[in-house]
Parts: C-alpha cells; structure tokens; sequence
C-alpha cells in the first residue's frame, strides 16, 4: 500500500498490481485478484489532471512447460477478472508459441540471466502484428551490478531485433523506494538502446494500449462490451418500448 | 555566438525517512550523484558530465534539487540518476531515490517550471487540510506565488504542513 501511495504521488495515473504463478509446484490455484478498493477507500487524484487513478490487476504466468499453457485456455472465472494477463516462457519453444498462438498481452523477457535462447525475427514479427507487448523489467537493475549487465544486454538483443517497437518497461518493486518515476524510467529506456521517443512511448502510450488489448481480451473481439448493470435493466424496458412508440410516429 | 550551452535538470529527493529531509546536502548529494554515473557509465561518463557539474540550488524543505551539465553530456547524467539509491551524509545512509522533474536551458526556466510545480502541491496539500487556519495559510500562499517573490516562501508553507 506504501508504493501505490509513492507512486501516485510521483505521477503515475495508472497502476497494475502483479500476481505471479510458478508451475513449478504442484498445486496451484488461480486465487481471485485483491480488488482495488480494498486497498484504498477511496482512490486519490492524479497529479495535474482531475481524474482518479486506476490500479488494476495482473496475472504473471512462469511457464517453463507446453502443458502449463493449457490453464490459458480453461475457462476458470478467476483469469477472466485479471485486467491483463502476462506470461514468462523459459525455453525458446515457449517463446515461439506465445508469441504466435497464446492468448496473453504481455511477453516478459528474462533480466536476472543470461537468456537460455536467442530471439529471432519470425516469431517476434508476428507478436507485433498481433499487438503482443515485449515487457523489461528494471527494479534487479537498480538492485544489483551484475543483473544490471544482463539486464542491458537482453534488452538491447531485444531492441535489435524489434526495432524498439512494442516495448513496455516496469518496475517489480517490492519497496516503495525501489520505483522511480516515469521520465526517470524513459530516460532508463535510452540506456536500453531506445531512442527518445521510443523510450517515452515505452511509458506511456504503449502501456495503455496493452490495457486496451487487456479490455478487448475480456469482451468479444474488441466490439461488443458487456456490463453488468442489475438496476437499470427495469428503466431500460421502459425506456425501449418508448423509442419504438417515437420511431412508429415520426 | 560562442557560449557554453548548460542543461539544468530539477529533481525531487523522495523518501521515506523524514530525517532524511533535513539532512541533504550539496556536498553529499554532488557524491551521491558522481558515484552513481561512475557506476553505470564508468569512468568515461564520470569525466565527460563533471566538466562542468554543480549542485546549484538546494532546497531541505521540499527537496528540490537543481543540478547543472554541459548540453553534451547531459543524456549520461540523466539517465543515470535513476541508479541514486541512498544519500550519505555524516556517516549516515538514507535510502531515497531522486525523480526528475524538469530538464531546462536556463536557470529561468526550471524556476519558472518549479513555482507551478509547487502551486499544483500545496492545492494537493490544500485538499488534504483539515485545519482551517492551514487551509487559510495555504490559500494566501497559493495567491503569492510569483517570479519576483522568492521560493522560499512557498517552501516554508509546506514544511509546516508536513510538520502537522
């Protein structure tokens, strides 16, 4: 609850909570999402702007195997209330099929090792075509000297081959005095080998786009968006029978 | 026109130790930073942004902190200021980290930036205020706010707040 507060006070607008699964155990249960106003009774304001902050959720899946990918499929209710769903692959198998075939929004690429696998142009084509965001994460970074060095190098492998598209950077902050703010993490992204307005847009608009690719996950395709309104559905019987009545006499 | 071109860059000392407010120095501040760019650039990075790098303005209260480079070099410096960690001062650590507000040409600039960043937080602070008198403090602060008039003034309404 401290690092929400620090980062809404540094200028973050919005702010999604990580869960991470490991398949590495053998009982694992999806646990429903902390919903926000737990947190928070009621949410505050973003800086400059009059809008309330968002915190929303997310589900990080270690997969380190073909048939954990399968629980992407099942239609347990508890991934449908995850905002936006990522998934870590170990092996370049895995890499492959989440970047052509597995219904995710964000691919986290490995900083705390040296990757197992070497990128290649085919699959990471394909993620950007279908608007799948490649995730860096840079809190190991600021901790330690030697993940700092295997950070930059997977991220600049990276950014040799995706051009600098699709890129999104966050923190894995456990203190709220491992954050940074947000021009403070685009100027990290020129490190990274992004250019200016690549590393802004690694903040900012490529983040709302991997949760506008999280929103239309949840609803048909993107077109139809269904909410739950149990009230309203009596005025809008009346009201229906109303604009008939209207188009009838005009 | 020959002229050495500087780029001031504004930052915000944050964090979660109130003592670690009072205690901020030039000097320790000016090491804190040096380490950190000889740390994540080497020592060619360290030489190219100490031509000429000063700690020009610092305020305890607030915690604001302008830093001055050469327009050459000003990138390494910038994008090492994320790795700050801690500030040592009389043989005492305080974890914080620095957040960059501003980068600007001239010293005008960043002051300019400074008194609208401040006047957007003390109607933060103003929102947050259950006093009245502080509220009333606060209102007359807000009203005064102006190039001519120095910071300081801005900056000691706040600090009575944060002492409340």
């Amino acid at each position: 609850q401290n690092i929400l507060t620090v980062c809404f006070s540094v200028g973050y607008s919005a702010v999604a909570l990580n869960h991470v699964i490991d398949f590495k155990d053998k009982k694992q249960e999806i646990i429903k999402p902390v919903s926000p106003s737990e947190l928070f009774p009621s949410l505050p304001i973003v800086q400059g702007t009059s809008k309330r902050i968002k915190v929303l959720t997310r589900l990080t899946l270690v997969v380190s195997d073909p048939s954990h990918c399968n629980l992407l499929r099942s239609t347990s209710a508890n991934i449908r209330l995850y905002d936006i769903i990522a998934v870590f692959p170990k092996t370049e198998k895995l890499f492959h099929i989440a970047c052509t075939t597995l219904d995710v929004d964000l691919v986290c690429i490995n900083v705390t090792e040296k990757l197992p696998f070497y990128f290649r142009r085919p699959p990471v084509n394909m993620a950007i075509d279908r608007g799948i965001y490649f995730e860096l994460l840079y809190t190991p970074a600021i901790k330690d000297s030697t993940m700092r060095r295997y950070t930059i190098s997977n991220a600049i492998s990276l950014m040799q081959i995706c051009k600098g598209k699709n890129i999104v950077i966050s923190s894995a902050a456990e203190r709220p005095l491992e954050l940074r703010g947000p021009y403070d993490v685009a100027n990290l992204g020129l490190l990274f080998g992004l250019s200016e307005g690549e590393a802004k847009a690694a903040v900012s608009t490529n983040c709302r786009a991997t949760v506008l690719h999280g929103e239309t996950r949840k609803s048909a395709c993107g077109i139809v968006y269904t909410v739950k309104k149990p009230r309203k559905v009596e005025e809008e019987e009346t009201a229906v029978p109303a604009c008939k009545k209207a188009k009838t006499q005009a | 026109m020959v002229r050495f071109k500087n780029r001031y860059v504004l930052c915000e000392v944050v964090s979660e130790d109130p003592r670690c407010r009072q205690c901020i120095e030039d000097r320790a501040l000016g090491l804190a930073v040096r380490d950190a760019i000889a740390r994540v650039h080497g020592d060619y990075g360290l030489a190219c942004c100490s031509i000429s790098f000063t700690v020009k303005y610092l305020n305890a209260y607030t915690g604001t902190v302008l830093l001055r480079c050469r327009k050459d070099s000003y990138r390494l410096l910038c994008s090492a200021l994320p790795f700050v960690r801690y500030l040592e001062s009389r043989a005492q650590r305080y974890p914080c980290f620095l957040n960059t507000l501003h980068v600007g040409g001239t010293i005008r600039t960043c002051q300019k930036f400074l008194i609208q960043y401040n006047r957007t937080q003390l109607l933060r602070l103003l929102q947050n205020c259950t006093n009245e008198e502080e509220r009333q403090c606060i209102q007359k602060s807000l009203l005064s706010c102006s190039l001519t008039e120095e910071q300081s003034q801005s900056g000691d309404e706040e600090e009575d707040d944060d002492t409340e």
